[in-house]
């Protein structure tokens, strides 16, 4: 009876799983199967890359393209809701931000929130920022910018960045070309 | 034997511990963004969106809108393929970044570190401790340490503890890392055999004080390991205080719980030890603890001479194992019906965020039942991940199918609206002629150049004033044609005295006039330019439009057979891999149905051996029961 007991007690103590098993192990020989996923899997970002850059010469071609980027640094008198872009008066964004893509903001992220077309000449835009600012406040501000729209792609960015001596947040508006 | 058994669980080679690098170090620094594009690719990869990222970096790349990132954006794309687990992809992008000379060294320390990790995770480990050597020690603090551990885990892998030991003895890191650098030390020297030095410092792990789930979850793993060492070593005491600290909640609790019921059965505490080894059976059969804890019940039962419990408790272990043993063949039958991928994929889309946690809480069906455990083995969960990402690629194609449809409706709608389009457009375009409107600008130039050098005061009259100057110059032609006659002389005067008042007008507004017609030229110049610009540009687009939609086309004509044959692809392999998965299932249910089985015999075994000596002893009514 003591030997059965304290063999499975062994074998229980040998089948324990290792402590730390989530570490990270080293892949093991792969086996075809795990190869043919591999090459699959670089085939299709392969293509994805191939019909990213069709959708964009087929939709928004240089000619007409623009695309608006909101981007923010530290952050910390301003807590973003949310973005809306209009351009000549038509609304053509209206983003709300998760947490996370607060968190990918604040880390260099930018994100693009609008690719559109313009016909060449000047165009109005307009972002309205919403959110809170220091002392839990409700803020909404805007910013704009006219932009000349000539015969190659325009990009806009809309920075969030902190006015550290006045302790505010500022908005600024930016023609990358 | 139980000694080494023990030592060799708790200690074996994969017990090196590691954290999971972007879950546990947060606010790693801020990138200052010099390319909007790569901005874009950040904001994806920041939120673990690596496909998308990789896609946009490609393609981005490709589109020569990343030249600002160069380096980093590399640096990047061989991070994203190794995080997909394209090792080869990975290797390449570093080896060829080593290779250029004109590589800085932060960068090439980065690509060293990354390269290393690859090897490192392809197992040739050799390769990978040159190249996180390699690095001249500009790497950031949390890669650093990270790339420390590498190369100490590289040397355990290789059983070269000496040299894992000396890696990290009076190596200081960040706060997790340093912890896993602690625990693998002290796993390391307890290798070697300078158990006490081991034990203290996964002691000094086991009581961390912390929030941070990996390190508790870390503490946990540390505690169960010294647990289990004192507990093969003889020292109860000591194995009971480290596995108490071992959470109640947590993956590791079932272990402590039965080494918590060893520790006191050890110390002959056989009533304490009943509290840990009753906890256990309320819960999974699979877990090996669990079982166990179904023949250490009865057995302590016996010890303390309770023949009647310990008999009723074997009893209901056999009863437990065959329940449990009939429910592994309902699942088996399940998984082979390929119910057990649909169970797996819908437990991630309920959980998303920490999916693998929550599945203790999936359905109990028979194709859901043991999720989790099969979710515990490294092979089944590798060929989950691989089955997860042919399901994302198989949609991801499927959603491009439908793109592609509509692409060529475009195109060829397009073309169609361009046909039908152009003969008005060129009639409108004839009648602008931008040539004749620039030559008549050149003229109003020069002409005012020219009035404005000599001060051509009736150069810039109004028509008003032009019909003054006009009838003035009809009044002096009549007074010509009569010279001396007196008779004119009254309207001579008066003619000289308009001239002179329209005169004396046209020079007070000299210098309105001139600021205005220059002007008014600027704006015409303007207007010309516009003109001519739309011009080129209409022409342009008129003689280019055909040939750029003829184009994308062909791009679309061209792409759609290799989204097909992919689709085909990607099919083949998800069916292989979902066979593949069913098999692995199989054959740990089918594994774990036997073990339950020897169970079963060795409770029958047990209760067999009660009986025969209860009917030994039978005529004595005061035998005591039985000696295990």
């Amino acid at each position: 009876m003591r030997y059965f007991l304290l063999s499975t007690f062994a074998a229980v103590a040998a089948s324990m799983p290792a402590v730390a098993q989530d570490a990270a192990e080293p892949a093991a020989e792969r086996s075809a199967l795990d190869a043919e996923v591999q090459a699959l899997r670089r085939d299709v970002v392969d293509l994805n890359r191939d019909l990213f850059m069709l959708e964009e010469d087929l939709l928004f071609p240089a000619s007409t393209q623009i695309a608006v980027f909101v981007s923010m640094d530290i952050g910390t008198f301003f807590a973003l809701d949310s973005v809306q872009v209009k351009v000549d008066d038509k609304e053509v964004a209206n983003y709300l931000y998760t947490e996370r893509e607060l968190e990918a903001l604040k880390r260099g992220g930018v994100h693009r929130i609008w690719l559109g077309n313009l016909k060449a000449g000047e165009h109005e835009v307009v972002a309205f920022f919403t959110g809170q600012g220091t002392h839990e406040r409700d803020y909404r501000r805007g910013a704009t910018l006219t932009v000349e729209k000539g015969v190659g792609a325009k990009y806009v960015e809309l920075r969030i960045s902190d006015r550290v001596r006045k302790l505010q947040p500022e908005f600024v508006v930016r023609v990358w070309e | 034997m139980l000694r080494k058994l023990l030592i060799f669980a708790t200690l074996t080679q994969g017990a090196f511990a590691a954290p999971v690098v972007e879950e546990a170090v947060p606010g790693l620094p801020a990138v200052k963004v010099q390319d909007l594009h790569y901005g874009d690719v950040l904001f994806h990869f920041y939120q673990h969106d690596h496909f998308d990222a990789l896609v946009r970096l490609a393609a981005y790349r490709d589109q020569g809108r990343l030249a600002a990132h160069a380096r980093d954006s590399e640096l990047l794309r061989g991070g994203l393929y190794l995080s997909l687990g394209q090792h080869r992809e990975a290797q390449q992008i570093f080896e060829r970044m080593l290779a250029d000379p004109s590589t800085p060294p932060p960068v090439r320390d980065k690509a060293w570190f990354y390269l290393g990790k690859v090897l490192y995770a392809a197992g040739l480990f050799e390769e990978s401790e040159r190249a996180l050597r390699s690095s001249s020690g500009t790497l950031p603090a949390e890669l650093d340490a990270e790339r420390q551990l590498l190369l100490a885990q590289g040397l355990m892998y290789r059983q070269r503890y000496d040299q894992a030991i000396a890696e990290l003895e009076g190596w200081q890191g960040p706060r997790l890392w340093l912890a896993y650098g602690q625990f693998n030390l002290g796993v390391a020297l307890v290798r070697v055999g300078q158990k006490e030095r081991g034990l203290a410092l996964l002691d000094s792990v086991g009581q961390i004080v912390t929030e941070w789930p990996e390190l508790i979850a870390l503490r946990d793993k540390a505690n169960l390991a010294i647990g289990y060492a004192h507990l093969q070593a003889g020292e109860p005491a000591a194995a009971r205080a480290a596995l108490d600290r071992v959470r109640l909640s947590g993956p590791q609790s079932s272990k402590a719980l039965l080494g918590a019921g060893w520790a006191d059965a050890a110390a002959k505490q056989y009533e304490a030890a009943l509290l840990p080894w009753q906890e256990l059976q309320g819960r999974d059969l699979l877990d090996a603890a669990v079982q166990e804890s179904y023949l250490a019940v009865p057995y302590a039962y016996a010890e303390l001479g309770a023949m009647a419990q310990a008999v009723d408790y074997y009893e209901k272990a056999i009863a437990e194992y065959d329940t449990e043993r009939s429910r592994i063949g309902e699942s088996i039958g399940a998984i082979r019906s390929g119910r057990l991928l649909a169970a797996a994929l819908q437990a991630e889309r309920d959980g998303r965020e920490g999916w693998f946690g929550q599945l203790a809480d999936v359905p109990d069906s028979p194709e859901s039942r043991y999720l989790y455990h099969l979710l515990a083995g490294h092979e089944f969960q590798e060929g989950l991940k691989n089955y997860r990402a042919l399901e994302a690629m198989s949609k991801n194609l499927s959603d491009w199918s439908d793109s592609l449809g509509a692409f060529t409706d475009m195109v060829e709608t397009r073309q169609q609206a361009f046909r039908m389009r152009l003969p008005a457009a060129d009639a409108r375009l004839a009648t602008v002629d931008v040539a004749t409107i620039n030559g008549r600008r050149d003229e109003l130039h020069a002409r005012l150049e020219a009035a404005l050098a000599e001060r051509d005061l009736e150069a810039l009259a109004t028509e008003e004033e032009r019909g003054l100057l006009d009838t003035l110059a009809g009044v002096d032609a009549e007074l010509a044609r009569h010279p001396g006659d007196a008779a004119y002389e009254d309207a001579r005067e008066k003619a000289r005295l308009a001239r002179g008042v329209l005169l004396w007008k046209l020079d007070s507004a000299w210098k309105v006039r001139s600021w205005q017609a220059n002007r008014a030229l600027r704006d015409l110049n303007a207007a010309v330019y516009d003109a001519r610009t739309r011009e080129t540009a209409s022409s342009r687009a008129r003689e280019g439009a055909p040939e750029r939609n003829a184009a994308l086309g062909v791009r679309v004509r061209n792409v759609s057979p290799r989204v097909v044959a992919l689709a085909v692809r990607v099919d083949a392999a998800k069916s292989a891999q979902g066979h593949h998965l069913a098999d692995i299932a199989i054959e740990e249910l089918e594994a774990q149905r036997q073990r339950l089985d020897e169970y079963s015999v060795q409770a029958r075994y047990a209760l067999a051996t009660i009986y025969d000596r209860a009917t030994a002893d039978a005529p004595s009514a005061t035998s005591r029961g039985t000696t295990p």
